[in-house]
């Protein structure tokens, strides 16, 4: 049997790992079934179905906004309809390597918001942690009603050419691309239909109510009386469409700051009928934004008050005000050492290796290798404040010479990991191209245990060559199948 | 439901799709303009002339961007609330408002209303009517759906009688036209989708009088004034279920009642001569109710936002006109509030 007629002309590209062909051009024993959902598909055939799943995100309106163009443009995350297939077995790996991270980086919030062993054991240097921009020193001392300061987490995660999983990055505060991981699925079963189930790949459906279950999971009183609230910054904001997604798929209130208030150190929300209780918060707000007693008292925004009450451990909040200490990119090389300091285990998963520009060696090293490696600061996300040394014109890379020298504390810097690809398909030249991927698998964590969400939500960078593979920056997503684990 | 603002937005969206639905086509350009109250923006733009010139009328009501009443306007207004609102709606009534605003800013809306006029009209109009179905029929029956009905009624009850004041109008102004009046009164019927049930009723016996007193006092056309505001007052019931006593929901409905007491006198003392004293009134009244639910659900209008006199299409507390006439009243208030603007709103209740 020969290749689906689509892979023909199908080549990875040499040194890169390929989610879904080997290097002889052969499906890989995982994706097989996958590549034989498209076989006897056509080019032609392929773009119709292609256009009908753009169509139909387009009129269900799964859109962002795009914060660099002022009218508020709505795009819709473009969807390649080719699946990216993870194998069983290799996702329980990923799933314990994800649920042991989450464990320590919660340990980690929880000794820095407390004791601080972890400073004064040296493990990790004291002036990185308590300098960092998100380390919030008034937090310290609060207990975090339910316990748990992360109860959301999406951790990116890479392939590197030997074919091991990495992990990239942290995002421990407001997550977002959930949404377009059950919207995907939705589009790709209309138009693939039965294939899904024939390839047994595991469901995403259900993570609203896994969701709604970690969120009641925290509640200061009982979970049958719990009434949760999802709080946006409101309608302009680039997720606005995930906050109605997720309001809508939980059956929970979509409430604005102003729908607030705080009286006796308890929340309540503005209802027709009147004043209403709330016990916890699933906030989609930075912590700058929370409460203007607390953080800002110029700011207007926000619910004031809220801080007290939380602190009184009346209203839970996800995530918990001052994770973005732990997700900082400084603070990332040290998580394996986290791992063995609070677990006493190895780190499962593999990580890139980092400089940090505040040790006089990696600076040394990272000012005379800046064509050579990627540079990024340690507070910005979304693919902004980077520099793509490689790529890099010579004045980009002089300025960010400057920058570095003046707050070395804000940069970090990696070598350029050749990402993974998957065959993508390419409008125009009407054929499928290597293209590279990440992962963002998300994770729910209550006081039982962590919850993973099988697969995540796999963006691609749609421009050849490209290795930025942000929503805000011309990134694609696509539909990530994790087979059910038959040794189960 | 919902964020106060949302209500606001609620409102709009609903009677944005009411209107859209009763866009008459007729040959009566002039009215066309008048009614939906852009008359004064349509002359000083192409002049006085072009207001008998239907094809450029009908581009006018069906895209200008800067006619606020426009279809294209409209809808898209209706489009930025329904996703505002998208925690609250159903996704069915979510995914036909967006998708006739995709459709109509696309290529085929424009093919099909260069080639097939009628045919565009009526996709336009079966999409507004389905996105009104569709929330009877996949949304809660809850608060948030019965102050959007109520919204819709006290809408109709404006649209209705902003066509029904076409007369006047077209006969002391376009006189010159000589139009026979029955013809014209079953126009002004057809433009409410009255013409049937109107004929059922009087079997065949056209006058001024019986039009004008169906439209106004029928109790079983939806779209009469009085059924609209019945309706209406059952629906503050629902969702305030002693707005009848002082207390919630008693601003609202007490004025609604007043109304609809007065309405039944009008009709025993009916003169045809004061019809236009009488749409005014209602018109005005409907605008003060809608203000009323308005306060209700968000609270006093902040002092920098408040506008002194509520008009015909005020359901939210920014940009309205004052003009108590008929013909001026839908325009200002029609404007959605900016999507980037931060509202200061309380919360209705979400089931």
């Amino acid at each position: 049997m020969g290749l689906p007629l689509l892979f023909d002309t199908y080549k990875p590209i040499a040194g890169t790992f390929d989610e879904m062909i080997d290097a002889e051009g052969t499906p890989r024993a995982h994706a097989l079934r996958a590549t034989k959902i498209l076989d006897g598909l056509t080019p032609k055939e392929f773009a119709q179905a292609q256009s009908l799943a753009e169509l139909s995100l387009y009129s269900q309106g799964v859109t962002f906004s795009v914060y660099s163009d002022q009218r508020g443009t709505e795009k819709i995350f473009p969807i390649c309809l080719v699946p990216r297939v993870i194998s069983g077995a290799e996702w329980n790996r990923v799933e314990k390597g994800l649920a042991q991270r989450i464990a320590a980086l919660c340990a980690f919030l929880d000794d820095i918001y407390g004791p601080q062993k972890i400073l004064t054991s040296g493990t990790v240097p004291a002036d990185l942690i308590l300098g960092a921009k998100f380390y919030l020193p008034k937090v310290r001392g609060i207990r975090p009603p339910g316990g748990v300061r992360i109860p959301i987490a999406g951790i990116d995660l890479i392939r590197s050419p030997d074919g091991v999983f990495r992990v990239l990055e942290d995002n421990l505060r407001t997550p977002s691309g959930v949404s377009y991981v059950v919207e995907n699925r939705l589009v790709t079963k209309r138009i693939f239909q039965s294939a899904i189930e024939e390839s047994s790949v595991r469901p995403v459906e259900q993570y609203p109510m896994h969701l709604a279950e970690t969120l009641r999971a925290i509640s200061p009183v009982d979970p049958a009386e719990t009434r949760m609230v999802l709080l946006t910054p409101g309608s302009f904001n680039s997720a606005y469409f995930e906050h109605t997604f997720l309001a809508r798929t939980m059956g929970v209130e979509l409430v604005e700051p102003s729908d607030l208030f705080v009286d006796d150190d308890t929340v309540f929300v503005r209802t027709i009928r009147g004043p209403e209780r709330v016990h916890v918060i699933y906030r989609r707000i930075d912590d700058a934004y929370l409460d203007p007693e607390f953080f800002l008292p110029d700011s207007l925004l926000g619910v004031p008050g809220l801080m007290r009450a939380y602190a009184a451990g009346t209203v839970a909040l996800a995530n918990a005000p001052g994770n973005g200490v732990a997700d900082d990119k400084a603070v990332y090389p040290f998580v394996p050492d986290m791992i063995r300091y609070y677990l006493g285990e190895e780190a499962i998963l593999a990580q890139v290796d980092t400089y940090v520009c505040t040790r006089p060696d990696d600076l040394k090293y990272v000012l005379e290798n800046l064509s050579r490696l990627v540079v990024k600061a340690v507070d910005e996300a979304g693919g902004y404040g980077m520099l793509m040394g490689p790529q890099a014109s010579a004045a980009e890379i002089e300025e960010f010479r400057k920058r570095i020298i003046a707050e070395p504390r804000r940069y970090i810097a990696q070598h350029r990991v050749e990402l993974s690809t998957c065959p993508t398909w390419v409008p125009g030249a009407e054929k499928l191209a290597p293209r590279r991927v990440d992962l963002r698998p998300f994770i729910l964590t209550q006081p039982s245990g962590s919850w993973v969400l099988p697969g995540g939500l796999t963006r691609v960078a749609l421009v050849e060559g490209s290795y930025v593979v942000n929503s805000s920056q011309g990134g694609g997503s696509k539909d990530t199948w994790v087979q059910k684990d038959k040794s189960l | 439901m919902d964020r106060a603002e949302s209500t606001a937005r609620l409102l709009q969206v609903t009677r944005t799709l009411v209107f859209d639905a009763d866009i008459p086509v007729t040959q009566c350009w002039k009215p066309l303009v008048i009614v939906a109250g852009v008359e004064e923006k349509f002359i000083e733009r192409f002049g006085q002339d072009n207001i008998g010139n239907g094809e450029l009328v009908q581009s006018y009501m069906t895209w200008e961007p800067e006619n606020p009443v426009s279809l294209r306007t409209s809808v898209r207004a209706a489009r930025e609330s329904a996703r505002v609102l998208r925690d609250v709606l159903s996704l069915e009534s979510w995914e036909e408002v967006n998708e006739l605003y995709h459709w109509l800013g696309g290529d085929e809306a424009q093919v099909l209303y260069r080639q097939n006029r009628e045919q565009f009209y009526r996709r336009v109009r079966k999409s507004t009517q389905l996105v009104l179905g569709l929330v009877r029929s996949t949304m809660l029956h809850d608060t948030p759906m019965s102050l959007l009905w109520a919204g819709a009624m006290l809408e109709r009850v404006g649209q209705t009688a902003r066509i029904l004041d076409m007369h006047p109008h077209t006969m002391t102004l376009e006189s010159a036209h000589q139009i026979v009046e029955v013809a014209l009164w079953l126009s002004l019927l057809r433009a409410c989708s009255g013409y049937e049930a109107f004929m059922k009723k009087v079997q065949g016996r056209v006058s001024a009088q019986a039009v004008a007193s169906f439209l106004v006092f029928d109790r079983r056309f939806p779209r009469s004034l009085r059924y609209c505001l019945l309706s209406a007052k059952q629906i503050l019931l629902h969702i305030w279920p002693e707005a009848d006593r002082p207390g919630p929901g008693h601003a609202p409905y007490a004025r609604l009642d007043a109304l609809t007491t007065w309405l039944d006198k009008q009709e025993a003392t009916s003169n045809p001569s004061l019809i236009h004293a009488l749409l005014t009134r209602v018109v005005d009244d409907s605008a003060l109710i809608c203000s009323d639910i308005g306060r209700e659900i968000l609270g006093p209008p902040q002092p920098e936002k408040a506008a002194p006199v509520p008009t015909a299409s005020q359901t939210q507390s920014q940009s309205q006109t004052q003009s108590p006439s008929l013909e001026a009243v839908p325009l200002e208030g029609r404007r959605p509030p900016k999507a980037d603007k931060p509202e200061q709103t309380g919360k209705a209740e979400v089931q």
